[in-house]
């Protein structure tokens, strides 16, 4: 059945609001690590790089079918977990950037590599077709040719994962009751 | 001048026992061979076998082998001990020489651990459980706890040391939001035993750190009414939690109850106070859901009504 129609199902509402809690807590982790790159490298404002980004390719992960008015459930939570496969990758970029952070950020790989096996599972437990990603596969590391680049590369993989959890939380919270 | 010689009367005897760890109580059965022809000093002549349990003679009997090889076999009905030497002897030259052993352990399968329970630390996300070993098997027994989801097959997510019947299960171990199965896995060289399977979701058997009392004030002033500004612990920031305030004079042992607060900060009200008296509070957490553990209290807080 579709996604949508299972709102009602208990064992997939306790899903939601299990993986809601989980997902507040990555997002409060990551702006941990946004506070830390901000006391570290004054690099707090996304405005102040808007020209230094354009060198940058840091990939941004479409969830378009996460939002209105394409939103579709099924499609989503697949695009949630690319998305949390992306960042896992990215975020070995931070890793190298804050070696003194490093069980924070190692935190944040297994939290996102949870969150998307707990989709995975609910998925396949719902009957839907679902995508394994390689436990150890790193996608291609974005190539820094400075460390303020680097920096800046960590910032914004950052905050690009912060929005991407927002949009992830609010499309888990309107399947929600 | 002892029989043995490094490498040549090695070979001389040679003990076997049909194993070396046995159930205790049951019966032993060993065999000692002597090769005279390897034997120096032994060749052709009459070989008398004997055993010793560590210091205790035991009578074996001793028959004819074959060719030049003499074998006594010994039997001993109830092994009570939970590790004994059995030593072979062989007379030479007037003299009883040691020249062969067999050590022996005795003791029972590993006991099936019971009352499995598990924590989940905020600070560092390590899953530790305890449990009851059950009786001792008097036997070395390695002790592992297991752990699987759905989706993974079972790992060995830790092994207690010194003996101890508790161990923590790393993070990155966890599956964190979903059900895994939690088990002890005891084995020795007699058996092995396997606990009850534990099916929880960690976040479940989350250990909440205590709430913090900020501030409280008579509010206002001139009423029976104090308001308390508290906040949850960092670690439960990103949790539904629901709360509950306790107060009462130092000298009163019964607490007056305030339940039912919920969100991550705020005020709470208490009315009904006693005038010019001085009251305890603490206040206390746990997930909205109700799975899991209440917090610890806080720590207390007291502040003294204003007088009438």
């Amino acid at each position: 059945a579709p996604l949508a129609e299972l709102s009602g199902d208990q064992d997939f509402q306790l899903f939601l609001h299990k993986n809601l809690e989980f997902t507040r807590k990555i997002k409060g982790d990551v702006a941990a690590l946004q506070r830390v790159v901000c006391d570290t490298f004054q690099l707090c404002k996304e405005e102040e790089l808007l020209l230094v980004q354009q060198d940058l390719r840091i990939t941004q992960v479409a969830l378009e079918h996460c939002h209105r008015p394409s939103f579709q459930a099924e499609a989503c939570f697949s695009q949630i977990r690319n998305g949390l496969h992306a960042y896992h990758s990215s975020l070995a970029a931070v890793l190298e950037l804050l070696p003194s952070h490093a069980g924070l950020v190692e935190t944040l790989q297994l939290d996102a590599a949870n969150l998307s096996s707990n989709i995975q599972q609910q998925m396949e437990d719902l009957g839907l077709d679902t995508v394994t990603f390689p436990a150890e596969g790193r996608g291609p590391l974005p190539a820094f040719s400075s460390r303020f680049q680097h920096q800046v590369g960590g910032f914004l993989i950052l905050a690009n994962f912060q929005r991407f959890l927002e949009t992830a939380y609010r499309a888990l919270r309107h399947l929600a009751r | 001048l002892l029989l043995l010689r490094l490498g040549g009367t090695l070979g001389c005897a040679s003990v076997d026992v049909g194993s070396p760890v046995v159930l205790l109580g049951s019966a032993v059965t060993a065999s000692c061979s002597v090769r005279s022809r390897l034997c120096r000093g032994l060749e052709g002549g009459r070989v008398r076998i004997s055993w010793m349990l560590d210091n205790e003679t035991v009578a074996g009997s001793q028959c004819c082998g074959t060719g030049d090889t003499e074998v006594s076999n010994l039997t001993l009905p109830q092994f009570n001990r939970m590790q004994a030497k059995l030593w072979c002897w062989v007379e030479w030259n007037g003299t009883k020489q040691r020249v062969g052993l067999a050590e022996i352990r005795a003791g029972y399968p590993p006991a099936k651990p019971s009352n499995l329970s598990c924590l989940l630390n905020l600070s560092d996300y390590g899953l530790t459980c305890r449990w009851e070993p059950g009786a001792d098997s008097h036997l070395p027994t390695s002790v592992a706890l297991k752990c699987s989801t759905s989706r993974a097959p079972a790992v060995t997510g830790c092994t207690p040391q010194g003996g101890r019947s508790h161990c923590t299960v790393p993070r990155r171990l966890l599956q964190l939001y979903r059900q895994m199965e939690i088990w002890v896995a005891a084995s020795n060289a007699l058996g092995t035993a396997e606990s009850e399977r534990l099916r929880i979701d960690p976040m479940d058997v989350a250990q909440l750190d205590p709430p913090a009392l900020r501030s409280i004030q008579s509010v206002p002033p001139q009423t029976d009414c104090v308001a308390l500004a508290w906040a949850v612990a960092p670690s439960s920031a990103h949790m539904e939690l629901r709360c509950e305030l306790r107060y009462r004079p130092p000298e009163d042992p019964a607490w007056a109850l305030v339940t039912g607060i919920v969100g991550q900060a705020g005020t709470a009200q208490c009315c009904g106070l006693l005038f010019g008296t001085r009251y305890l509070f603490q206040m206390r957490c746990r997930r909205h859901s109700a799975r899991g553990h209440w917090s610890e209290w806080s720590a207390a807080r007291n502040h003294t009504t204003h007088e009438k």
